[in-house]
């Protein structure tokens, strides 16, 4: 069993989650110029739209494997106590889960499931 | 057990050489680490907008104070450059411009491409 964190698996998540990421981020800035929103109500409603709810939660999804491959990656290269270093990727790890639940609370409750 | 690399220590950093490539590469890094510490600030203003009516005004608000816009152009600089460069990245990972030439050429592109964009964000938001 080896280690999900390393080798091969974490490379190819941090090329899927990154194509993810940029597919989203081009797609994103061309939906709300064809569909522009104008008030707080437009907004609200292009939010609890199925596909836009999906398509944003996958994308928190996406930057909370890639940041934390990256940010790993990044602490492992320049952080070399072993306590430091352990300290920094506890606290990455803290805040990229603590900020994915809440997106998903964000886009949960803009959607009107709960 | 422990093995040490016999790496050459060079630390002086004028006679350092910082190849392009080693510019968009330092630089994905950089802009990554500046996104993550985007990210709570973002969330928080997509909270912040959807909550209510007041809510959105207030988020709309913040946006155009002048210490968020200002904020907001590292951020800027740090999404176009990841982008970006990312996107070299993937294409070198499938063998495409990995000739040094061509792969220079692209780190030269992909850099100044993310200022430029910059540059068009700050026009737009000052």
């Amino acid at each position: 069993m080896s280690n999900p964190v390393d080798g091969l698996r974490t490379w190819l998540l941090q090329r899927v989650s990154a194509v993810y990421l940029a597919v989203y981020l081009v797609c994103i800035p061309v939906v709300f110029w064809l569909r522009p929103v104008a008030d707080y109500t437009a907004w609200r409603e292009r939010f609890a739209d199925p596909v836009m709810a999906i398509a944003s939660a996958g994308f928190i999804l996406a930057v909370l494997v890639h940041g934390w491959v990256g940010l790993r990656n990044v602490i492992l290269d320049y952080v070399h106590p072993i306590g430091l270093r352990l300290l920094i990727l506890v606290l990455v790890a803290f805040l990229l889960i603590g900020c994915g639940f809440w997106g998903m609370r964000v886009l949960i409750l803009a959607s009107g499931m709960a | 057990m422990t093995t040490r690399r016999s790496a050459p220590v060079y630390l002086n950093l004028f006679r350092i050489q910082f190849p392009v490539g080693a510019l968009t590469s330092i630089g994905h890094r950089i802009s990554g680490v500046l996104l993550f510490l985007a990210f709570p600030w973002l969330i928080y203003l997509f909270d912040l907008s959807l909550r209510d009516a007041a809510g959105f005004r207030h988020a709309g608000m913040l946006l155009q104070s002048g210490a968020l816009r200002l904020a907001s152009v590292p951020v800027a600089w740090s999404l176009f450059h990841h982008l970006f460069s990312g996107i070299r990245f993937l294409l070198i990972d499938i063998e495409a411009g990995v000739e040094l030439r061509q792969a220079r050429a692209s780190a030269w592109l992909v850099n100044a491409a993310g200022m430029l964009a910059t540059l068009l964000y700050v026009a737009c938001i000052r």
